[in-house]
């Protein structure tokens, strides 16, 4: 059964929704590599999504590192298989923007397939550049105010 | 390995030949590309991730009929063939041109797999 994503941007939406059919991906998150959301699919409360946005922010500023000192440029994609599931992490652009998208899926998929759906989703990132830079405003600085804010638009403010 | 990929691909109608994980579809070795085809490397990643991925699928088919592990794999397409061997932990991919002849291709596709 496909999970339904929801999205602070429409222009994700689409993509997004053919990358999780297509890869058989369980959940996942596309956000800012400030830590804002601006899309999510199989969670259930905005407190696990603030969490994933938290380690995948944090996990991308240490991988940029530690590529960078190891083999001279930033590592651009991470995969971790697990016992049942297996996280997959990735660089997005949208023109000039980096975006990081962080998916889960399990024994239903494979990460050879993950990767060649990755890939035609950059790809049709790629094709509203335009629209999507408009779109989407840049970090301020306010690191939980803008986590916090795309939580809310995700899930609805919290009561 | 590399040999064994190497002399399928020699044989008369492969396109390439390639031995792919059955778990996550990734290329383990792959034949070298014929001269002038461009994007032939995606083209390869993606035909391994993909047979890989339905190769497990019939294979799931398989044991729900009770028929036991897949031994041979053909898909026919307009433009040729795509033949999947599975072997433990790989699976051997070879995409064949129209004219292939098919009975020599199983034929080394099956003892290949034996020798993994």
């Amino acid at each position: 059964m496909m999970v339904n994503p929801t999205v602070t941007e429409p222009w994700l939406d689409a993509p997004l929704r053919r990358l999780i059919g297509d890869a058989r991906l369980i959940s996942g998150v596309f956000l800012h590599p400030s830590g804002r959301a601006l899309g999510q699919f199989g969670f259930r409360d905005a407190g696990e999504v603030m969490s994933v946005c938290a380690l995948v922010s944090a996990i991308n500023a240490s991988a940029q590192e530690l590529g960078r000192q190891l083999d001279g440029k930033p590592f651009y994609e991470m995969h971790h298989p697990g016992a049942d599931r297996q996280v997959f992490m990735a660089r997005a652009h949208v023109g000039v923007q980096e975006y990081l998208f962080v998916g889960v899926f399990d024994n239903d998929s494979s990460l050879g397939l993950v990767e060649m759906y990755f890939a035609e989703f950059q790809q049709s990132l790629g094709s509203i550049v335009p629209q999507a830079q408009a779109a989407a405003p840049g970090p301020s600085g306010d690191f939980e105010g803008e986590l916090n804010r795309s939580l809310d638009a995700l899930f609805g403010p919290l009561r | 390995m590399a040999e064994m990929v190497s002399a399928l691909s020699f044989l008369p109608g492969v396109a390439a030949a390639m031995v792919v994980g059955a778990d996550d579809g990734l290329i383990v070795e792959a034949s070298a590309p014929r001269s002038g085809q461009a994007g032939a490397a995606d083209q390869r990643r993606h035909t391994a991730a993909l047979a890989a991925y339905l190769y497990g699928k019939v294979g799931r088919a398989s044991n729900m009929a009770r028929l036991g592990i897949p031994a041979f794999m053909r898909l026919e397409a307009e433009g040729g063939q795509v033949c999947i061997v599975g072997s433990r932990e790989v699976v051997l991919v070879a995409i064949l041109d129209r004219d292939a002849n098919l009975g020599r291709v199983r034929l080394e596709m099956m003892q290949a797999a034996q020798s993994i």
